[in-house]
């Protein structure tokens, strides 16, 4: 029986520090990317404000990327051809604007210690304030219930899965919060509070919230800013190896690879390096191999 | 190799294949495994055993355990037991497609019971209430619970001591509310209200038999139920059912009073009988994998193709393309309008289908509507793209039945509105929690 994958409530401050990801267990099970709190993710349901939208690709062939801002940090999105209904969609989307998006999990490992995480949408729409304001609520409610997840879990130590089912714990939560406290250790509960507070403030203006914690953390964890500098670093790199390939197609067949390595090594950029970076290239849909030794744009 | 050397092996072979072949054709054999194949010589000895009828398991992957009930834990490979036949019955299943018998039913010991099944019927004749020495069991879990199988390798051999089971001898889950009910749970104790029952005819193992069937319920739910004695049920009366029993029918949970059931009555106990809606999360209804009148809350995160108007055979009111039933030919096909949607409500994905009253009061869209769409743009899937506009991302509650197959839960909408969240109070609530963690 194959179940369809929730779509998880992650505010963009938990899921762009994640870092691990897991093979499911069953044979056809996607693979999860696990946040510090012990969420399992493969697709989510995010709301927010859309900054930026670019199309890379051309007005018959779309290739979108775009931003968009929750209480807690950026969203990156990519929406390319095999995403039919998010590409017509985004083509209308106006920025600023309130959307939501439900989409799966991508990540980009550039080497062992950094991930970049981005959504591509299965539906991509604009909302209201209001749908806007009720996501963000569903999202704080479930960031609360997994710091107490992984607080109930941190009590106890030595208990099993089973332990942690009992006391409340759905398998799947369970699992999760015990895998994410082996990997990461115990989160850092203060980053995770000022999500809800910000959701709070932002869903109660009359009040004054303070739920006094430590000022020394900021709201938008550091993460995220590092994140768009490499980010934009690294896809300065991938359009120059595209533009490289076009360059090198001379026959349209593709580009052959050996010239390529000469040609990003005249660029800096090394063997190992050049071969992330087409993976990478590759998994966005952007090139692909016609032949053994070519790489060719799509 | 020497004949004085083959001369224990023979004789082994001899008291192991007795009348099975004679001295001569042994020697013959041995003579043909060692001179001809090449085998070794303990190779050869088990494989004349094997051609002649010697059960001795051929793969042991790992020596075989022995146990007692208590403590399988479901990753035994190999496990020897000494237990009783408790409870016994014969089962037709479809193994990948092949119609197949098994054996099923409940072993004890002095530990405690477990359930066991019997994949290869052929070489077990097993008797209830009869003490086996079983060898070469296997323990997997199941819904959660221990299970032990037989598998063709395994043996059963009886015992010349009885043992003695726990006065309980059959696995009990003890007090369970309706809403928790699912398969595995052995035998349940359940209070409820009869809410509704009638007598009915049905023919059990080509024998004709009246029971009571009709649905009970508790503060947390309504289910199914079927007497198979006369209790003296009535509409209306409360009763504590001891030692029922849980069969799941696509995904639904029915309890059943069989020949153990007690039957005592209760007084009114509940305050708010869930004769009307069951709320459930997504993750539950997983877990349980279907239920009555169950209603859950979610957004809706997709809509999918077969959303829109729909042609319908007018015998067997399948979905039919074109005028063709598959079973009934050409038809005059119905009209219908439905949705295909998922809900999700953080927890878990409910694929739903609505029904054409639902689908026309959640979206406005009447069936004469979404005719008059489909032929002003001459585009069926415009009815499809006007319901995904409408509907996607929005919050709703549905209420329906929900079945599980192959795919997962269905659920069936039979009504189905808009939830308009109240973001203050929640959002005051989450604060409250918060802050008095803090």
């Amino acid at each position: 029986m194959i179940l369809r994958e929730t779509a998880w409530r992650v505010f963009a401050g938990e899921m762009n520090l994640s870092t691990l990801e897991r093979k499911g267990d069953d044979e056809k099970a996607p693979t999860y990317l696990i946040t510090p709190l012990g969420t399992r993710l493969s697709r989510v349901l995010v709301a927010g404000v859309l900054l930026d939208k670019e199309n890379i690709g051309s007005p018959e062939d779309p290739l979108w990327r775009a931003r968009m801002e929750d209480v807690s940090g950026s969203y990156f999105i990519n929406v390319g051809r095999y995403q039919p209904e998010a590409a017509t969609a985004m083509a209308s989307l106006e920025t600023p604007s309130f959307v939501a998006v439900i989409g799966k999990i991508r990540t980009y490992r550039p080497d062992d210690t950094r991930m970049y995480v981005s959504i591509r949408p299965e539906r991509i729409m604009k909302i209201d304030a209001e749908t806007r304001q009720r996501i963000v609520l569903e999202t704080a409610q479930a960031t609360w219930g997994r710091l107490n997840n992984v607080k109930l879990a941190l009590s106890m130590p030595d208990a099993s899965i089973d332990d942690l089912v009992t006391k409340g714990m759905t398998r799947e939560e369970a699992e999760g919060v015990t895998e994410a406290i082996g990997f990461y250790g115990t989160p850092e509960s203060t980053r995770y509070l000022k999500l809800i507070q910000s959701s709070l403030r932002m869903l109660l203006p009359d009040k004054e919230i303070d739920l006094g914690l430590p000022e020394d953390v900021s709201d938008m964890p550091d993460e995220i800013v590092i994140d768009e500098k490499t980010t934009a670093g690294d896809v300065d790199k991938e359009d120059l190896v595209l533009n490289m390939l076009g360059e090198l197609d001379k026959d349209g067949r593709g580009a052959p690879m050996d010239e390529l390595i000469r040609r990003a090594a005249t660029e800096g950029i090394a063997n190992t390096e050049l071969e992330e970076i087409t993976n990478s290239l590759m998994d966005k849909g952007l090139v692909y191999e016609p032949v053994l030794g070519r790489l060719k744009r799509i | 190799m020497k004949m004085e050397e083959l001369t224990p092996h023979i004789e082994e072979l001899k008291r192991v294949v007795g009348e099975k072949a004679s001295e001569e054709e042994l020697i013959d054999e041995l003579n043909t495994y060692l001179n001809v194949y090449h085998v070794s010589i303990e190779a050869a000895v088990k494989g004349i055993k094997r051609k002649y009828g010697d059960e001795t398991p051929l793969f042991v992957t790992a020596s075989s355990i022995a146990k007692k009930i208590k403590e399988m834990t479901g990753d035994e490979k190999n496990v020897d037991l000494v237990a009783k036949i408790v409870y016994i019955e014969e089962k037709q299943i479809t193994a990948r497609g092949v119609p197949k018998t098994i054996f099923s039913g409940i072993l004890g010991d002095e530990t405690g019971t477990i359930p066991f099944t019997v994949w290869d019927v052929g070489k077990f004749e097993l008797v209830k209430g009869e003490t086996y020495n079983f060898k070469n069991a296997y323990g997997k879990k199941w819904n959660d619970k221990v299970q032990l199988n037989f598998s063709e390798r395994s043996t059963a051999e009886v015992s010349a001591t009885p043992i003695k089971t726990p006065e309980r001898t059959i696995s009990y889950s003890g007090d369970v509310k309706i809403s928790e009910l699912r398969e595995g749970l052995g035998n349940v104790t359940v209070t409820g209200k009869i809410v509704s029952a009638e007598n009915k005819t049905i023919t059990s193992k080509g024998e004709t038999k009246t029971v009571l069937a009709g649905y009970i319920a508790d503060d947390t739910g309504k289910v199914q139920f079927t007497s198979w004695n006369d209790l003296g049920l009535k509409v209306d009366e409360a009763v504590c059912a001891k030692n029922a029993y849980v069969r799941v029918w696509r995904g639904i949970p029915q309890l059943n009073f069989g020949d153990q059931c007690e039957i005592s009555r209760v007084d009114g106990i509940f305050q708010n009988i869930q004769s009307g809606l069951n709320k459930r999360s997504i993750a539950d209804i997983i877990k349980v994998g279907g239920g009555l009148d169950i209603a859950v809350t979610g957004t809706i995160v997709d809509v999918r193709t077969g959303t829109g108007l729909i042609k319908r055979c007018p015998e067997c009111n399948r979905s039919i393309i074109g005028d063709e039933c598959t079973s009934h030919g050409k038809v005059e096909a119905v009209n219908d309008l439905r949705m295909k949607i998922v809900i999700d409500d953080g927890t878990g994905a409910l694929s739903s289908i609505v029904t054409r009253d639902a689908t026309e009061s959640l979206t406005g869209i009447t069936l004469d509507a979404a005719m008059a769409m489909a032929s002003d743009k001459g585009d069926q899937d415009a009815v499809l793209k006007a319901i995904d506009e409408k509907v996607l991302i929005m919050n709703v509650t549905a209420v329906g039945n929900v079945l599980s197959d192959d795919y997962g839960p269905m659920m069936i909408v039979r009504e189905i509105k808009q939830i308009v969240t109240d973001m203050k109070k929640e959002a005051e609530e989450l604060m409250v929690k918060v802050e008095a963690s803090l």
